[in-house]
């Protein structure tokens, strides 16, 4: 890695460390909250530049198209998600989700930066990857997954605001215990078996418990508009990511029986893409069904938001490879 | 039945299904993985429960196979009652409505105005310059935005019924197959697989492997496979040429050749110029064979590609490690004391892939419109209509200029962003009109309330439940369908 590129990746991460401090800070001293708001987005735009350059720069000294690893697949990520905020924020005027998305943002560069150096440095591809399909398979995929993290995040400020605290605590503590499973399964020994076990235990029950409490209403909390608002948000970044992410899928079947003669294979990993599919198709489905309230489609977003972590990071990270192990470095 | 037409169905289908492709992705299925690896994995009990219960091949099981078709007649059912009649409602034409009608929209104000129609043409403009599409009638207009998008879900459904029907004929009509070849060697379609309700036919010529080679980055890695491949008939005369490689394969008469795999297969040396073959396995990135000499030793030939020498290694059991003998190629022999060791081939093996896929084409058909399908879905379909009046009763308060110009508007995907633009343009028909902050104008709500209010309709998807007001009979405040 060219120390230009290094510069332009640390930059943006430790822009979107700082632009979450920003955004919390903005949250506990309201007289200087639009100021705060404002540095916070600054340091944000200049983060999501510096990453944009990074990853152009990347590319020219990779002579090829810069997405072909897990490291490469995470500043992906963390572009898309700074992106979409910025868009969002400009679109909809919300700070709440500033902290949220550059503490995502932020996790994505320090799980990139914890990664071994094979994955940081510029490696030749594997013959399997050599084709134009590359760049037009992945990208696609990536940035509906940060879409999808984005909706799903939405969906807690939303039952935040609805004085849903039990479900989003519920929640949180699900996401955390299934992104630590995915951490320790990337970066340890440990035995994959109780990894996915904790993976999918902890997105069961907590899933169980978040609906069974639904109802549970702090009525102190509650900010209707808010939580509309922020209803809204989730819906807007489900009705981009799903269309790219059925472009994902479908050019990947094409790129498939372009190199291997088979559009679908039943490969865990396209397996997986199909189940998160399905989940955001119900979704969709659900949203047109009156008797469902928007605390609900919170819920859906974030069932959606597991299965997104587990499509993406998950499964190479808890031992389900299959033929997309590109990512694996273990 | 309504009940197959209905969303709720259609969710619990999806869920099902979701949930029964998560435990497929999770275990290993024997179509692709083979049963060793099931066993492997989960040890020999675990992996009987599992065979038995049909979860190591759970896409073609009954219970799969029953949610697909069960999918398949509420998707049917759903675009024959509800879908598809929604492009009979796209050349209906939009009612103009009027004052009171306008006051039930999510998003509406009303402000005092002389009955001046350059006010009508001036909205007029503005909305056409952005992307609007209007119509006139007397003193009111209604504008429209985005009205392909709510061809979303038909063409999605169109899409996903294209793809079954694809996939069908693939099924009945296709075959496909693995084969690794030994250069020189041949590959036919015998052994392809295909399914039990099966009606197509197998090709008579088969495929010969001339050539093939692998090319190398400068680290060693591979970098490239390539295989030359002769097309040749029943009676040997050559049909086709062709040299693939991954992601170049070769098609001929509707079966398609892929590269798929690669890799060292056999050690061709002379002991003594006494031939003998030993059989490669690849070890990370290189292959060794193994030649036992006695109980406690053992000859190791390690080779890492075909023009690489040949690494002989001597293992014993009290060694801690193997021990370099010697190198050879198949120009230089290696001379061990008394025996003359020459290398005379290394023998590659192509993994080739082959697969006739007579639905592939309804199959892309399919993808296209899903694609087209779910990008539209991200359209907003927007309407509003702006019509001026007098004041509706003697009570109403009159207005300063006699008349009222009543705007609204909605859209259920979008909808701040469409808040903001109607806004804008009552912001803009403020200063036109040159009304005061105090005169007498029924503002536009803040965003928060709108929002608010946008939240209490009860359809919240425009794309499905956005008839026109008039076809349905509600009021479009409402939304119903």
């Amino acid at each position: 890695m060219s120390e230009l590129q290094l510069a332009f990746t640390n930059t943006a991460g430790l822009s979107s460390v700082m632009s979450f401090w920003v955004f919390v800070a903005s949250n506990g001293f309201s007289k200087r909250k639009e100021l705060l708001t404002k540095i916070g987005l600054g340091v944000m735009i200049v983060g999501f530049l510096s990453l944009t350059a990074a990853i152009i720069a990347r590319g020219i000294e990779a002579q090829r198209f810069p997405l072909a690893n897990l490291y490469e697949s995470l500043l992906w990520f963390a572009w898309a998600v700074m992106g979409a905020y910025l868009a969002l924020s400009r679109s909809y005027g919300i700070n709440q989700l500033g902290w949220i998305a550059s503490l995502t943002a932020a996790t994505m560069f320090l799980y990139g930066s914890w990664l071994p150096a094979s994955q940081h440095d510029i490696t030749p591809l594997v013959p399997a990857l050599v084709s134009y399909w590359r760049q037009i398979h992945v990208p696609p995929l990536i940035v509906s997954y940060a879409m999808f993290f984005l909706a799903g995040l939405s969906g807690f400020i939303q039952l935040y605001r609805a004085g849903r605290l039990f479900s989003l605590i519920t929640a949180v503590v699900t996401v955390v215990l299934a992104l630590t499973a995915v951490m320790l399964g990337t970066f340890t020994a440990t035995d994959t078996t109780l990894l996915q076990l904790m993976f999918a235990g902890a997105s069961l029950i907590g899933t169980v418990i978040a609906f069974a409490k639904l109802d549970t209403v702090d009525k102190a909390r509650v900010d209707i508009r808010g939580a509309e608002l922020y209803d809204d948000v989730s819906y807007r970044c489900i009705a981009i990511g799903f269309p790219l992410l059925t472009i994902g899928i479908i050019t990947g079947g094409l790129w498939a029986n372009h190199a291997w003669g088979t559009y679908w294979s039943w490969d865990p990993k396209e397996s997986m893409a199909l189940v998160t599919w399905l989940s955001y198709a119900a979704y969709i489905h659900l949203r047109i069904h009156r008797e469902c309230s928007a605390e609900k489609l919170s819920l859906v977003a974030f069932i959606g938001l597991l299965l997104t972590l587990m499509t993406y990071l998950g499964f190479n990270s808890l031992g389900l490879g299959g033929l997309h192990s590109y990512g694996k470095f273990k | 039945m309504p009940i197959l037409a209905s969303v709720k169905l259609t969710v619990v289908l999806l869920a099902l299904t979701a949930a029964t492709v998560l435990v497929g992705a999770w275990c290993p299925q024997e179509a692709q993985q083979g049963r060793e690896k099931i066993i492997e994995q989960f040890g020999a009990d675990t992996a009987k429960i599992l065979i038995d219960c049909g979860i190591t091949d759970i896409f073609h099981s009954p219970w799969f196979l029953l949610l697909i078709g069960l999918l398949t007649v509420n998707m049917v059912a759903c675009s024959m009652q509800r879908v598809f009649p929604k492009l009979r409602l796209l050349k209906q034409p939009l009612p103009f409505l009027k004052g009171k009608e306008i006051g039930k929209l999510p998003v509406n104000a009303r402000l005092p105005s002389a009955n001046d129609a350059s006010i009508l043409v001036y909205v007029e403009q503005w909305l056409r310059k952005r992307g609007f599409k209007i119509k006139r009638q007397d003193n009111c207009l209604v504008a429209e935005y985005g009205k392909i998008g709510r061809l979303a879900p038909t063409i999605t459904h169109i899409g996903l019924l294209t793809l079954l029907l694809g996939v069908t004929v693939t099924s009945w009509c296709g075959f496909s197959g693995f084969k690794p070849v030994l250069a020189g060697g041949a590959l036919s379609f015998e052994d392809s697989e295909h399914s039990k309700l099966w009606i197509g036919k197998l090709p008579r010529w088969y495929v010969r492997v001339d050539t093939t080679r692998r090319e190398d980055h400068p680290s060693g890695d591979p970098k490239q496979w390539y295989t030359h491949l002769t097309v040749v008939s029943p009676d040997g005369t050559p049909l086709k040429e062709q040299e693939i490689s991954v992601n170049n394969p070769l098609s001929y008469d509707g079966v398609d050749i892929y590269q798929s795999s690669w890799g060292l297969d056999h050690l061709l040396v002379s002991f003594n110029g006494k031939p003998r073959q030993l059989d490669l396995r690849q070890m990370g990135k290189t292959y060794a064979a193994f030649l036992p000499l006695d109980e406690g030793s053992i000859l190791i030939f390690s080779v890492r590609g075909q023009k690489t020498p040949v690494r002989i290694f001597a293992k014993r059991a009290d060694w801690d490690a193997p021990k370099l003998l010697a190198e050879m190629t198949e120009n230089k022999p290696a001379q061990l004391g008394a025996v003359t060791l020459r290398c005379e081939q290394i023998v590659p093996a192509t993994g080739l892939q082959y697969k006739c896929d007579p639905g592939l084409p309804i199959t892309y058909v399919a993808f296209g419109f899903i694609i087209i399908g779910v990008m539209l879905a991200a359209i907003p379909h927007r309407h509003v209509w702006v019509c001026m009046a007098p004041p509706p009763s003697e009570n109403f308060p009159p207005a300063a200029a006699g008349h009222y110009l009543y705007i609204g508007g909605r859209s259920l995907k979008a909808k701040v962003g469409f808040q903001r633009l109607l806004d804008g343009l009552i912001a803009q028909l403020k200063d036109e009109l040159r009304i005061n902050p105090g005169d007498d104008a029924e503002k536009s709500p803040k965003i928060d309330d709108v929002v608010s209010e946008l939240g209490k309709e009860p359809a919240k998807d425009e794309s499905l439940a956005f008839p026109s007001p008039v076809a349905s009979g509600h009021s479009p405040a409402t939304g119903e369908g």
